[in-house]
Order: structure tokens, then C-alpha cells, then sequence
């Protein structure tokens, strides 16, 4: 059959974003170096690739250097509370179904504060992208520990060095029910990260990328042994995950072949320490979404809302006279 | 008491013989009482029930209910065996009363039951009975195979269809209606109105204090208020598209009807005749077209695409020819139901022509006499041809959907029907009842399987949505042994020495029609003990060629009231019609691809066209299997003395003295772009690129290098010579070439 006639007319308005047009006003104001520029320029490439209209397409955050990306793109942005991106998020996409959600956020914003919401919002596996910006450390709040830092860290709030070991967010959330795409990326490997980020997006259901991320202010030098050596990053590929340009594979030589269907062996990456694996980890296309599962039959127009609220008065109303009472509908 | 039931309506008929008006087809025989048989009816139209749930017959719900609640081995059999007695109770109560809501049957049934063995109230049967009534998980009207039953099912199944087309009607409707409000809603929420000190005051409630200043908060909210409202046109188009959502008449408001502001009664889709559908459909019209104008420019404005320039010709043109098999899709489909013998004549015809002009509509057309009477008046029926040529005719319509069946199959055609009332043109059912009252005694469910079984009402369906040809299109497979002429059957009796005998029989056309009393004028029916070697069995007489000169009398098997058999010689009025209705299931045979001619001529050319490519493909498979051709020798030679391929893009593009940048790694961190930003700037993907190697000094583009984390600016050679400290300069560089 022929496509529908609104669908013909809509093809009639031609659209050509370019990268600019998802770029704000607002110039970044990240330190010179800092790797959250390579994040937001990677969702800017996925928006013009994909053609995602800026009043479609929405940036969630909570707080932290990190969870200043929505300021920085041209859609609509909602810089939350520190830690509670991911319940926001959750409200866009259930009440607009149609819309892109990206969420931002950071180390401290996810593992630390927001971690309750992290779980539960795995569990949900709604269509969204979440992109977790650690840098191992408390950026805006200058320099205090996370709950990824390495394990000795001087900060702030650890003079002596970190006592405890980092929480590692890939098996955190490898461990949870219904997870359904979890990758990871690194700041300064553009195309790899870029490379993921769509393959996250066009995964349904919660895509949840680790990033890896350069703070030069306050963890300067802390993965130059990776920058500088390729052979210390693991690439993982797959039909079914990265596929590697000819000049990045020339660099990174260091690749292994890896279904993503395959729980334990994502576990047995993901705790890699030497080398940092990038790709994706474990993608499964089948879990359910709850914003699918709990998409209503009806719209929650005014009129139905009413409807509904008035019923339910009605089962606990008392009626003087019976005979003018309503029926009642369970 | 089936005999009763339809003698009643029956007329007088003072000239025939009383042992011939009880003969019936000797094949139903094991059919005598239908109320202690499980079969297809009673039938539950399933409230709510889609799809393959739309009915079901009692039998398969009870059967249901025992899988779940008895258990296979002996310890379950008392259960089951109170089941089904409760079932064959509810059956006669069916067949007795009429139609009644299951859940009401199976309560006043086991009532009686428990009281008719006496037991006391939540005794082991009462308990075992409410054990299994736990486990029914359907409620419905319970339906007998009578005269109203294709009417009922009908309207049945249309009603739930429209229930499920007004879901998701509302569902997209109700989503439009609610994302444009959306829109007004937060352009409102930018006007001086929404901000003014009373609107701010009405929302905070009636209970305010006194303690918020309004003006002033309003004032403050003024600075703040965001500037960029919709445009006047864009607000007049939603309102107005809102307008036409919201008092469409083509469905009710359903679960929202209280709260919604009153609307007159939605349009009823239920018809008595056609032209009342046609005249409907034509003054509709008009509100078809605004409200799916309003639909498609909501589609629109929701994904914020409308343009006037480029719209507002498009639906300022648009009219009937532009609906789109979707958009009419989305409206309901109307039914109207006939039928054959009330219904008048003209408005058959009219039935034609509200199929061919591709409305969505059903049209049921009812037959409760398919053989017609023996000496029918012009132009009406045929001998024995009644109206069952109405569903072949309307197949040469060929947009409409076409199925044909009697009640009998109605519950093995339900997917076929679902389908048929899904589709998104016009659909015409033709179903035969069985109710015929020139048949005595015989139950219309029984008549109506003879039917189908004798051919005079095979069932099938046409379907054009199911694919291009005839062969996806059109379904013969619900007939008994559809391959043969006449469906066989194993036929057991005594014969007049008392011995069991076995004897396989046809079951044709004439076989039927001895049933009809109107037609025991041209039938001869003799007792075994007047058989003799010169009768044949009409389905061996009517494979001879018809000009055949035979001595021999065709005849079927017929048994009178006390269940004895005799055989019927039949007039060859009665075997010319069985060679017109065997004619015409041939066709649909053919039509099948079944015995199919020209199939049969195609299969076997195909055959042998195969046969020749596999022998010719052996003779090159044998030519390649030697050794390798010299054309494979000469391209695995080239290809091992081809140079490297150079792919390595700086050094083919960049000389060693330019500076550069591999600009697909650049990390965009800004460190080059802030040190000048006429040396590096950012490509389309926000990557960098040396823009003007001249565009800055040689010092800064060794510290860009030096603060490049990645490493991936290139300094190349100095470009000015006069540059102060380039020795020193030279050897920072080194270590970036
Ligand atoms: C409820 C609350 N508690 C504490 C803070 C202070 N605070 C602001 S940002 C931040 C940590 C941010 O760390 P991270 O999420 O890793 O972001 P980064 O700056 O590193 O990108 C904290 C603790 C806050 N804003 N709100
Ligand atoms: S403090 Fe660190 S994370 Fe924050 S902007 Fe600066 S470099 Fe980036
Ligand atoms: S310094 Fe390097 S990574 Fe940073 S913008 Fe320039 S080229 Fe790109
Ligand atoms: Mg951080």
C-alpha cells in the first residue's frame, strides 16, 4: 500500500540540519581539553546524521560539569537536580512517547547521588540514550572523590588517598534485571565514540554508554597511558556491535570479536584493569520497555482524566438518594 | 423434538405419502437427536471476544474448562462427567428457550441439576460445578442453529469490529487532540492573559490567603516570559482542526462520554438496505472529507510540518478521489443484512451495486432455501439452483471480499470472517441457514452441513487483500474432501436378512434434495425388499457423459422414520440440477487450483523444463570440475603480483613540511582552537584541521602540538624563516613528525 497521505505531505518539507544547528548561543565553557567537548560533539553529529528536528529531540541532566551539555545544544534541556536526570527523563518519555531522550549525566550525578534512580531506571528500559560522563572525580565542585575514582586518589575529600576500591559501572549495571545495551566509549577516540552512540540510539529501549572522560583540571594525566598507547585499548567488534574503519583499525590494533549476546564474557571485559575495552559490552533487543508496556489504550485527555477521577469519587460518594446515584462501573 | 420445531412454520402438504414425507438422506441417520451431541452449537458469541475468540462453540469452551480444572487420570472423571451433564442440560435449554447470556445458563442449569439429584447446596456436586465455573473465562450470548443464527453472528461480529476500529480511532484521535492543546496550551502560557495577577491568583486556588502578591509576581514573570509566540494563522488552524476532532459524529466518545461536552448521537453504520447505506454514504460525505482534512493537517502540526505554502492548495483541492484506502479505513464500516426470499429482489441488486462501488460495507445475504421451488416463477430461481449462485456472481467484482458459507461452518470459517469484515472494502457474506421448512424434521444445523457436504453450498472465501492471483486469493480448503466430486462417506445397515453390511456412498446433490418435500414429486423411494440389479447409485450414474443411453435407474439412499433404509430413485429433473451444481463446484475447483487444467497443462510443461535445465546443468558441472580454468590461474597471478595498496592517507596527501592534523581523532577540546583560531579551526563535524598553515606563528602551532592530548597536530617545517627561537623550536617539534 501506499504510504500515508500525511506521511507524503511531510515529505514535502525538506529539513537539512547541519551540525550548527544543534549548537546553542552558549559557547561550552568546559575547561580547554576537557573531554565533555567530544561527547557534545558527538551527539551534535548523531542529531545532523539522523536528522532529529531540535523540538524533537530533548537533553536531560542533573548536575555537575557534565550535566551542563543541554545548555550547549540547540533542542529542548532540562538541567535537573543533582542526581535525578534519569526520573526526569523517564516523565518526558512516558508523557512524549515521540521525542528522542538523551540524559546526560555524571559520576558523582549516577553512582553517587543518583544511583537508586540508575537501578531502577535499567530495570525500566525505557527508550532512551543515557551517555555517563565519568571522569572519576567531582569536576564542578573542584575536585572531590567519586565513587569511580581510583582506588589512593588525593582529593579534597580524601587528603590521604581514597581508602575504598571504584565501583565499576559496567558490571553495576550488567547486573541488573532487564538491562538491554550497555557499551562503552572514550573521549579521545571520536570515531569509536560516535560509532556507539548510534548504535545506542538506534537500540530500543535504555542504551547506557560509559564514557570515559578526560578532566585535564583535575585528573591531569590520568589515562595518557591509553591515549598514548593504542595497544592498551581493547576495540571489541561484531557484526552485531562495532564495525571498524580501515585507518581507525590500522591504530587499534588491539581488537577482539565479541557477541554482544554474550553475558559472561561482557562481565569478564568489563573487569578488564590494564586495558580499557571499548564497544559494546551486551545488547538485547527483546527486553521489554516500560513505556511500551504501560503505554495506556487511551490518551489521558482532560475529558477521559475527568471521566476517570469522577468514578472513582463516585465508588466512595454517598448518595442521599439511591436513585439518583450513578452506576457504577468497576 | 427437533421434528416439531421446524414443522411448526411448516405448510400443510395433504398429497404426499406420511412414510415418504419422514425420508431423509440415509447419511443422517447417526445425526437423529442433536441434543445429546457435542458439535458446533450452541454457539457463545464471546462478549468482547476477537479474532479466533470472536464465538466459540459451548463443546470447546466446556472442553476448555476440563483441561484446566480435571484431571486426565480417573480421579478427575467424577468432575468430568458433571461437566458435561451440565453442558448437554444447558444445550436443551438453549434449543428450548433460545438465546441467553452463558453465565445466567450455567447458574440456573446447575441449579436445577443439583436440585434434580438432590443433593444439598455446596455438596460434592455443587462444589465440583463451581470448581469448573471458576475457570470460565468467557461470558457470552448462547446461540442454537436456527433461522436468526447468521444474522446474529453477524451483527455480532460487527459490533465487536467496531468496537476495536473505535479504539483505535480514539487512541489517534484522542493523541492529536491532546498534543495540539499541548500546543496552544504552552503558547498560552507565554500571553500577558496567563500571566496577568488574576490568572496567577486562580491557580493558586480559592483558599489564598492574601499573602502572595499577584501584581507584583506578575510583574516579575513579565521579564522572564519567553518572547517567541506561535504565529496567529498556526493558532486559527489548530483551533480549528481541534473543532473537527472533537465533534466527529462518526463514532461515540466512549469511556470519556460523561466528562466530554454533549454531542448528538454519533451516526449509526447498521442498515436495513442498501440504498438507506448509499444515501447515508452520500450525505456523510461532506463530514468524511472535514474530518480527514482535519486529521491529516493535525498529523501535520503535531511534527510541526505544515506549511502553508505548501499545504493550503493541497487540501483547499481535496476531495472524495483524494481519500486514501487508510484514511477511509480509519471510519467505521457499515453492515446491512438481507435476506433471500423477504428481502425484495431490486435490493439484491442494489447489494451489487453498493459492492461495486468499493464502499466499506458488509452485506449479509441470508438464504433459507437454496433449492428454490420445483417450478419456479421467472425470472426468480432455477429448479434446485435457489440463490446460491449470489456469492460465484459477486467473486467477478473482484475489489470485494467473498465468502460463502453455511451455519454449520460458520464457526470453521471464523478466521476467514474476521478477515472479511477487516477488509477495507466491500464484503459480501452469504450464508445459508438451514431454516428451510419444506425440510421437515430435519434441524437446521444438519441441513446446513448437507449442504456444504452435497455441494449446493460449498464454502469459500475470496479474498483480494491476500495477494495477486487466485491461487493466494481464493480458499476452498473448509469442504469435506474438496479433491472429488462428491464427499464419500462409509454408510453401515442391516440389510433384510439381518446381517451388518457396509457400504461406501456418495453424498450428492440428490441426496439432499430428497429431504425437500417440494421435491418427493421426482423422487421413487422402494424398500430393500424392491431393490433391484437394475438401479445404480446416482454418483456413478452422473459420471457417465449425459447423452449416455443407460437402462439403469440412478438412486440414493434414503431412511424413513424408523431409521430403515431405502433406496430413492430419482427423476432426471433432479440429476440434470446435480450436474449443474456439480458443474459449478468444478469451477470453484478449478478456481482453487484444484483438477485444475490449465494448472495441470503449466505443471507438467514446467516439469520438463526443469528436467532439460538439470541435464544441461550437469553437462557444465562436469566441464568446470577439472582443473582450474586458465582465466582463475591468471587472476590469482595478477593479484599476487599487485603492489601494496597505499592507505595510508597523510603520507599520500601531506608533505612532511605543511603542518596538519589527523583530523578524524581531534577530541574537539577546544586547546588548538583557543591558542589561535586562524591557524585550526572546525571542520562540519567539529573536528580540526590546519584552516591556514600560514594563519599563525610557528611557535603556536609547536604548542598546540605540545597541548594536543591526543597528539595529533603535525607541525611540519617552519613556513617564515625570520621567526625567532626556531632552533629550539625544530627540536620541540621533532617529536610530532
Ligand atoms: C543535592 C546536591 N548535593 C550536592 C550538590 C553539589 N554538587 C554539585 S555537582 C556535584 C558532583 C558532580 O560530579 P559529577 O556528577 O561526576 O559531574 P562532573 O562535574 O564531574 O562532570 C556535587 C556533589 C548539589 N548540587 N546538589
Ligand atoms: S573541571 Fe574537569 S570535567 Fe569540569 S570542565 Fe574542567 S576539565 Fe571538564
Ligand atoms: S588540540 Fe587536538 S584534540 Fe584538541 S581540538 Fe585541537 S586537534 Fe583537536
Ligand atoms: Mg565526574
Amino acid at each position: 500500500m501506499t504510504a500515508p497521505m500525511s506521511q507524503c505531505l511531510m515529505q514535502m518539507v525538506q529539513t537539512d540540519y547541519a551540525l550548527s544547528d544543534y549548537q546553542s548561543e552558549i559557547a561550552p565553557r568546559w575547561c580547554a581539553g576537557c573531554g565533555d567537548n567530544a561527547i557534545l560533539t558527538a551527539m551534535q553529529r548523531l542529531c545532523r546524521d539522523e536528522q532529529l528536528p531540535p523540538e524533537k529531540t530533548v537533553c536531560v541532566s542533573g548536575i555537575g560539569c557534565s550535566s551542563r551539555l543541554p545548555h550547549y545544544m540547540n533542542a529542548y534541556g532540562f538541567h535537573g537536580v543533582h542526581g535525578r536526570a534519569l526520573p526526569i527523563a523517564e516523565g518526558v518519555k512516558i508523557r512524549r512517547p515521540d521525542l528522542h531522550v538523551f540524559v546526560t549525566t555524571g559520576d558523582g550525578d549516577c553512582c553517587s547521588i543518583g544511583a537508586a534512580h540508575w537501578l531502577h531506571a535499567i530495570r525500566y528500559n525505557m527508550n532512551m540514550t543515557v551517555l555517563l560522563h565519568d571522569n572519576q572525580i567531582y569536576g564542578l565542585t573542584k575536585k572531590q572523590t567519586s565513587p569511580t575514582s581510583p582506588h589512593g586518589l588525593k582529593s579534597n575529600t580524601t587528603p590521604h588517598g581514597a581508602v575504598l576500591n571504584p565501583l565499576n559501572p559496567l558490571t553495576v549495571t550488567l547486573g541488573v534485571a532487564n538491562v538491554s545495551f550497555v557499551a562503552q566509549a572514550v573521549d579521545w577516540i571520536p570515531d569509536l565514540l560516535y560509532e556507539t552512540l548510534s548504535k545506542a540510539y538506534h537500540h530500543k529501549g535504555l542504551s547506557f554508554i560509559r564514557i570515559l572522560q578526560r578532566c585535564p583540571e583535575f585528573m591531569d594525566h590520568r589515562f595518557d597511558d591509553w591515549v598514548r598507547d593504542p595497544s592498551k585499548m581493547r576495540i571489541l567488534t561484531h557484526a552485531d556491535g562495532l564495525r571498524l574503519k580501515p585507518e581507525v583499525s590500522r591504530i587499534y590494533k588491539n581488537q577482539e570479536t565479541h557477541d554482544p549476546r554474550d553475558m559472561g564474557r561482557a562481565l569478564a571485559i568489563s573487569s578488564l584493569n590494564d586495558e580499557i575495552p571499548v564497544g559494546i559490552l551486551y545488547r538485547d533487543p527483546s527486553v521489554p520497555c516500560y513505556d511500551e508496556l504501560r503505554a495506556g489504550e487511551r490518551p489521558n485527555t482532560p475529558a477521559l482524566v475527568q471521566t476517570v477521577l469522577n468514578e472513582e469519587f463516585d465508588k466512595v460518594g454517598i448518595w442521599p438518594d439511591p436513585a439518583t446515584a450513578p452506576e457504577i462501573r468497576e | 423434538m427437533q421434528h416439531a420445531k421446524i414443522a411448526d412454520g411448516l405448510p400443510s402438504q395433504p398429497e404426499r405419502e406420511p412414510s415418504v414425507a419422514a425420508l431423509r438422506p440415509a447419511l443422517f441417520a447417526g445425526y437423529g437427536a442433536l441434543d445429546d451431541l457435542r458439535y458446533d452449537y450452541p454457539l457463545v458469541l464471546i462478549d468482547g471476544g476477537s479474532g479466533e475468540n470472536m464465538f466459540r462453540p459451548l463443546s470447546r469452551i466446556i472442553d476448555d474448562i476440563l483441561q484446566e480444572t480435571a484431571a486426565p487420570d480417573s480421579s478427575g472423571e467424577a468432575l468430568r462427567q458433571q461437566v458435561l451433564r451440565l453442558e448437554a442440560k444447558i444445550r436443551r435449554r438453549v434449543m428450548q428457550s433460545g438465546p441467553c447470556q452463558l453465565t445466567d445458563l450455567w447458574r440456573d442449569c446447575a441449579a436445577e441439576f443439583i436440585a434434580q439429584t438432590g443433593e444439598a447446596p455446596f455438596g460434592p456436586l455443587d462444589v465440583n460445578l463451581d470448581k469448573a465455573r471458576q475457570s470460565l473465562y468467557v461470558d457470552g450470548l448462547v446461540i442454537d442453529c436456527d433461522d436468526k443464527t447468521p444474522g446474529q453472528v453477524l451483527v455480532h461480529t460487527w459490533k465487536a469490529m467496531h468496537q476495536a476500529k473505535a479504539r483505535v480511532f480514539r487512541k489517534k484521535v484522542d493523541g492529536l487532540t491532546l498534543r495540539l492543546t499541548d500546543i496552544l496550551k504552552s503558547d498560552h502560557m507565554k500571553s500577558d492573559e496567563a500571566h496577568g495577577a488574576e490568572a496567577l491568583a486562580s491557580s493558586m486556588g480559592s483558599s489564598g490567603d492574601g499573602s502572595v502578591d499577584f501584581h507584583a509576581l506578575s510583574a516579575v514573570l513579565a521579564r522572564a516570559r519567553p518572547e517567541d509566540r506561535l504565529p496567529q494563522d498556526r493558532v486559527e488552524r489548530i483551533q480549528n482542526v481541534l473543532r473537527v476532532l472533537q465533534s466527529q459524529l462518526f463514532y461515540g466518545p466512549g469511556r470519556a462520554s460523561k466528562s466530554g461536552p454533549k454531542q448528538p448521537k454519533p451516526y449509526s453504520y447498521t442498515f436495513e438496505s442498501c440504498a438507506s447505506a448509499l444515501d447515508a454514504n452520500r450525505d456523510r460525505l461532506r463530514d468524511v472529507l472535514d474530518f480527514t482534512k482535519a486529521l491529516t493537517v493535525a498529523e501535520l502540526e503535531v511534527e510541526n510540518k505544515y506549511r502553508p505554502e505548501l499545504h493550503d492548495p493541497i487540501f483547499e483541492r481535496f476531495d472524495e478521489s483524494d481519500l486514501t484506502a487508510d484514511q477511509i479505513g480509519l471510519l467505521p464500516s457499515a453492515l446491512v443484512c438481507l435476506r433471500d426470499g423477504e428481502t425484495d429482489a431490486t435490493e439484491i441488486a442494489r447489494a451489487f451495486e453498493a459492492l461495486a462501488c468499493g464502499l466499506q460495507i458488509t452485506v449479509l445475504i441470508q438464504t433459507d432455501d437454496i433449492l428454490g421451488a420445483t417450478s419456479p416463477e421467472p425470472p426468480r430461481n432455477s429448479f434446485g439452483a435457489g440463490t446460491t449462485r449470489i456469492a460465484a456472481m459477486a467473486m467477478g467484482l473482484n475489489n470485494g471480499f467473498v465468502l460463502q458459507s453455511s451455519s454449520a461452518h460458520l464457526y470453521r470459517m471464523r478466521d476467514n470472517l474476521v478477515r472479511g469484515m477487516q477488509y477495507d472494502g466491500p464484503t459480501l457474506i452469504s450464508i445459508y441457514s438451514g431454516a428451510t421448512v419444506t425440510a421437515p424434521g430435519v434441524p437446521a444445523y444438519i441441513l446446513s452441513a448437507a449442504a456444504t457436504e452435497s455441494r449446493i453450498f460449498p464454502a469459500f472465501t475470496y479474498d483480494p487483500s491476500a495477494g495477486p492471483d487466485w491461487a493466494h486469493r481464493f480458499d476452498l480448503s473448509n469442504n469435506p474432501q474438496n479433491t472429488v466430486d462428491w464427499p464419500e462417506h462409509e454408510l453401515e445397515f442391516e440389510d433384510v436378512k439381518g446381517q451388518r453390511q457396509s457400504e461406501k456412498i456418495a453424498f450428492t446433490f440428490a441426496d439432499f434434495a430428497i429431504s425437500d418435500v417440494r421435491y418427493g414429486r421426482f423422487c421413487h423411494s422402494l424398500a430393500q425388499a424392491d431393490w433391484t440389479p437394475g438401479m445404480e447409485p446416482a454418483a456413478d450414474w452422473l459420471k457417465l457423459p449425459p447423452e449416455t443411453n443407460s437402462n439403469q435407474k440412478p438412486y440414493v439412499f434414503g431412511i424413513d422414520s424408523e431409521n430403515r433404509l431405502r433406496r430413492t430413485v430419482v427423476d432426471d429433473k433432479i440429476i440434470e440440477a446435480a450436474r449443474r451444481c456439480n458443474d459449478a463446484w468444478c469451477r470453484l475447483q478449478e478456481l482453487a487450483g484444484i483438477n485444475n487444467s490449465h494448472a495441470l497443462r503449466l505443471l507438467a510443461q514446467d516439469r520438463l523444463e526443469r528436467e532439460v535445465a538439470a541435464r544441461a546443468a550437469e553437462n557444465t558441472q562436469s566441464t568446470l570440475s577439472g582443473p582450474p580454468s586458465v582465466a582463475a590461474q591468471l587472476a590469482k597471478v595478477a593479484e599476487d603480483a599487485a603492489p601494496p595498496v597505499v592507505t595510508d592517507v597523510a603520507t599520500d596527501e601531506q608533505t612532511e613540511d605543511t603542518p596538519w592534523i589527523e583530523t578524524a581523532r581531534c577530541t574537539t577540546c577546544n586547546e588548538c582552537t583557543q591558542i589561535n583560531s586562524e591557524l585550526f579551526a572546525y571542520d562540519e563535524n567539529m573536528q580540526a584541521y590546519v584552516v591556514n598553515p600560514d594563519g599563525g606563528t610557528y611557535r603556536q602551532i609547536v604548542e598546540a602540538a605540545e597541548s594536543c592530548q591526543v597528539s595529533i597536530i603535525h607541525p611540519g617545517q617552519p613556513r617564515n624563516p625570520q621567526e625567532p627561537n626556531l632552533v629550539d623550536l625544530i627540536e620541540r617539534a621533532k617529536s610530532f613528525h
